[in-house]
């Protein structure tokens, strides 16, 4: 008994000896030969497997207690960069060295695993070896520590630096520093780095401990160097293209980088090792999109300005239509330009002729960008529906349609407009070229319908329909040929031609019955001038008629004037003439609209002047009686006595009437006249400019409220059976009960100023936030 | 006469009659199409001292205004009335009743209106302004020989002592 258990001991110690390991030592002088007479004996006591399953357990414990702690010790969060180079360089070194002290034992090992013959896996691997790696690594990153991407980013920080300035070195050969290794360029450490860098990278691989050590961790440095790569060579220049310089830089510096890391300093992988080739294959792919990804972000961060600067950012535009089919930012992009817009456009501070010119170069570069008109339509909306708000909108669109010279775009289009529309046969043949609308897009607008708008129908279309466009068109004409006195009809005609293209005959009817009434009445005038009857009354003065056909012209501002007796007559006597010209018509004056040509000899002082009807009746008046108050010329004029007061400064600032006492005027005698103070022209010149400068047109708001009126009785009528409703019931049951009257739609805002007006004329009471009507 | 029975109240035991019954349903949209036009045309004459509009969203049911003829007894005064248009309209008068308290021959004491053209006198020719002005002159010259209101009818010869009468039934009615 005691015989065999001395045996046992003397067994043990061999085994001892033979796997040191057991006793957490490392190192024996077991030769092969003493092994093998060892194997024996462990075989021959039939314990094998459980020898081998103890040694790797002491393996493991070994790991866990020395190598990994030892390893990660370097594992420090330090700053220097250099610090961190060699730290993580003798890390991995130490690691290696030391894992090398276990390959004798993992021979032995290997030998009695393959006496156990039970194929266990171990640690899930076929083989010693391979179980051992993986034991390994398990056992390394069970213990990470939290700083370890530190010292492993500044490794890879210089090396990159070295790698990426061997390519920029030809350009800037003469620095004292070496922009590498941030040495003097003397004693330039890069080679030095390159070779441990290169070095430690083997090791890695041989561990096969590269990806899962260093991968998140050279992502995320590769990807931050992508981006500052990009912020560096794209930031603020929108006219060139930088996507091929991008790629090309991604191929050259950082994938030869990368492959030098998998292949330990060679630039090509050898072509057999498959699993190194994959792996940065993949890389690559990866990458790539991250390049494509954050350009893309970035372009589209600086997307108003490309936007703004649309013709001349072609480039950033072309770049940014072929990422976004690499990449899925279609979204961000329409979210990130919508608010753009509405940050720097969309506010009371913009005048709407820029937002127009913003507008109009958002259409183009996205039409561009996306020829399906999809993100444009998206990103567009709150513009549109902005200047829907915006009152000048159709006045400014239309008078840059008008517009001639430079910087009217809108005319310069309308222009290409006529051209374009002769060659647009034959489009329909392209069915195979047909494509289907994006995911994103709206699925109950046609696409044609998209594809086919150009810009000046997209800002038509701001408002839904050509008509409030071709009125106010027709407002601002009006107020073109009555506000001159020359009047270049071919000039109109022409554009009216060019508009009439667009929006149709039957839409510019009016306007073009409008001008043919300026070619008209010059032929009249002419006519009625050499009239021998009307001659003998017109000794006086001469006159000049603008014969309108009221019904085809916007309606006018009404605004009372009674016209001094003489001007009467002659009126009458140029209807008369008019009357036997043509059968069946007459003419109604309207007194205040025109121009009248005075001249005023007071004392030695001689003034020519060009004055509204309205401020020439004045003076007259003051040429038959030297002094009038208010209310006598509110007699003799019918004008508002508040009118009158504003109107009178005009000829009190030429020095030619003064104000006796309150509201009594009387004409300035001639020699007071004769010496007018210069502070006094300077006022006439001010005030004769902003005099009758408003338009004589009722406005489009004016117009509006006239059809606003057809509603007023339904809310009479409302009011009068039901006592007092609130401002939504009644917006409620107008729509309900009165949408078949003419210019129907009424917002509830709108109806709101609209009720307004009609309390401060006391038609309406608003009482607790309901209207009713007054007690009669 | 059968015009006149309005089928939405008739019993609907008989299903050739309920039949009849949705075909005047789906009808409803003329119905209300006429309506509306009526509306219309009310809106744009704008009578004085008449007036009706829909109650609410519903088009059937609306509120009336009458102001009490000039020269009578009843000048000064102003009148509610409910209108309530059955399904078969314009082929079936519409339901009028005072909302307003009136003291009249022909108005009984729940505002209910004797007045032939609501009646059996009907005929699709009439429209909601005809039917007020009708009701607006009934208030000027009342039909003493089919009263409902008994005591009215026997006071409507003595014009002043009516009028004070009058005054007096508003003045208990606005206390109420």
């Amino acid at each position: 008994m005691a015989s065999s258990r001395d045996e046992l001991k003397i067994y043990w110690n061999k085994i001892y000896y033979a796997f040191p390991i057991l006793n957490d030592m490392l190192f024996t002088d077991c030769s092969d030969e003493e092994y093998q007479e060892i194997q024996e004996i462990i075989i021959g006591l039939g314990i094998q497997i459980k020898i081998r399953d103890l040694v790797l357990v002491h393996i493991e414990k070994y790991l866990r207690q020395h190598v990994a702690p030892s390893f990660w010790a370097k594992f420090i969060k330090v700053e220097e960069e250099v610090k961190g180079f060699q730290l993580f360089k003798s890390a991995v070194n130490d690691l290696y060295e030391s894992l090398k002290n276990f390959s004798p034992i993992l021979n032995k090992l290997n030998t009695l695993n393959n006496c156990c013959g039970d194929n266990k896996p171990i640690f899930g691997e076929r083989d010693v070896l391979m179980g051992f790696k993986q034991l390994l690594r398990a056992t390394l990153l069970s213990q990470l520590p939290l700083d370890f991407p530190v010292i492993i980013n500044h490794f890879y920080k210089i090396s990159f630096n070295v790698f990426d300035n061997e390519y920029e070195n030809s350009e800037m050969p003469d620095d004292i520093m070496c922009s590498g290794c941030w040495n003097e360029s003397i004693d330039c450490n890069c080679a030095y780095i390159v070779k441990i860098f290169h070095d430690t990278n083997r090791k890695l691989v041989e561990l096969q401990l590269l990806e899962r050590l260093t991968g998140q961790v050279l992502t995320n440095f590769i990807q931050l160097r992508i981006e500052s790569h990009i912020q560096k060579v794209c930031a603020g220049t929108f006219d060139v293209s930088h996507i091929g310089f991008l790629e090309n830089w991604l191929d050259t510096t950082v994938m030869s980088w990368l492959t030098r890391i998998y292949c330990a300093g060679s630039s090509k992988p050898q072509p057999d090792n498959h699993i190194v080739l994959n792996a940065i294959s993949k890389f690559k792919q990866k990458l790539s999109y991250f390049l494509y990804h954050s350009y893309t972000k970035l372009r589209i961060d600086q997307l108003f300005n490309i936007v703004i600067d649309y013709p001349d950012s072609q480039a950033a535009v072309d770049d940014i239509k072929l990422c976004l089919d690499k990449t899925d930012l279609r979204s961000t992009l329409c979210k990130k330009l919508q608010n753009a817009l509405e940050t720097r456009l969309l506010h009371p501070g913009v005048n709407t002729t820029d937002i127009l010119t913003a507008y109009i170069s958002t259409i183009r570069a996205l039409r561009h960008l996306d020829p399906s008109g999809v993100i444009l339509e998206t990103v567009t909306k709150p513009v549109r529906s902005y200047l829907r708000n915006r009152e000048d909108t159709v006045r400014s669109v239309v008078s840059s349609l008008t517009e001639e010279g430079a910087g009217s775009e809108l005319a310069e289009e309308l222009v290409k407009f006529a051209v374009d529309n002769d060659n647009e046969n034959d489009k329909e043949e392209d069915w195979d070229e047909w494509e289907p609308d994006p995911v994103d897009a709206d699925p109950k607008v046609n696409s044609c319908d998209r594809k086919a708008s150009d810009i000046i129908s997209m800002l038509v279309n701001v408002y839904g329909s050509k008509e409030l466009f071709v009125n106010e068109y027709r407002t601002l004409l009006a107020d073109r040929l009555l506000g001159q006195s020359v009047i270049n009809t071919e000039k109109e005609i022409r554009y009216l031609e060019l508009l009439k293209l667009r929006f149709g005959e039957s839409q510019l009817h009016f306007c073009e019955v409008m001008l043919r009434d300026v070619s008209d009445s010059k032929r009249l005038n002419a006519l009625i001038q050499q009239d021998r009857n009307f001659e003998s009354l017109n000794s006086k003065f001469s006159s000049n008629a603008m014969i309108l056909s009221a019904q085809f012209w916007p309606p006018f501002k009404d605004e009372s004037l009674e016209l001094p007796e003489e001007i009467k007559q002659h009126f009458e006597a140029y209807t008369k003439c008019y009357e036997t010209l043509k059968g069946n018509r007459t003419l109604s004056w309207k007194p205040h609209l025109g121009n009248v040509n005075i001249e005023i000899e007071i004392g030695t002082k001689k003034l020519d002047l060009i004055v509204s009807p309205f401020n020439a009746t004045l003076i007259m008046h003051f040429q038959n009686k030297p002094e009038w108050s208010l209310e006598e010329l509110h007699q003799v004029m019918k004008v508002p006595i508040t009118i009158l007061r504003r109107k009178i400064t005009y000829w009190q600032s030429l020095g030619i009437i003064t104000e006796k006492t309150t509201d009594n005027y009387a004409l300035v005698d001639g020699s007071e006249a004769s010496k007018p103070s210069g502070s006094r022209n300077q006022v006439q010149d001010m005030i004769c400019e902003d005099e009758e400068t408003e338009s004589v047109m009722a406005s489009a708001h004016d117009q509006r409220e006239g059809e606003l009126q057809v509603f007023w009785s339904y809310i009479v009528g409302m009011l009068t059976n039901l006592d007092s409703l609130p401002l939504e019931r009644i917006h409620q049951m107008l729509k309900m009960f009165a949408s078949q009257a003419p210019g129907t739609e009424c917002s509830l805002q709108e109806l709101r100023q609209f009720l307004d007006t009609k309390v401060r004329t006391h038609q309406l009471i608003l009482q607790a936030g309901m209207y009713k009507l007054p007690k009669t | 006469m059968a015009q006149n029975i309005n089928p939405h109240y008739a019993s609907s035991s008989n299903p050739a009659k309920q039949s009849e019954d949705t075909i005047k349903l789906k009808d409803n949209h003329a119905v209300s199409k006429r309506l509306q036009k009526e509306l219309m045309e009310l809106m744009r004459c704008a009578d004085k001292g008449i007036s009706a509009f829909p109650e609410s969203e519903n088009l059937f049911k609306w509120i009336g205004t009458i102001n009490g003829p000039q020269d009578t007894v009843y000048s000064g005064h102003k009148y509610k009335l409910s209108l309530e248009f059955p399904n078969s309209y314009p082929y079936a008068p519409p339901v009028v009743k005072f909302l307003t308290p009136c003291f009249h021959p022909n108005v009984d004491t729940c505002g209910l209106i004797c007045l032939d053209i609501l009646k059996d006198k009907w005929t699709a020719l009439y429209d909601v302004r005809t039917v007020l002005l009708s009701i607006q002159s009934l208030l000027a010259e009342p039909n003493t020989q089919s009263p409902l209101n008994q005591q009215a009818s026997y006071l409507w010869p003595n014009q002043p002592a009516y009028k004070k009468y009058l005054e007096e039934f508003y003045n208990k009615h606005k206390d109420s």
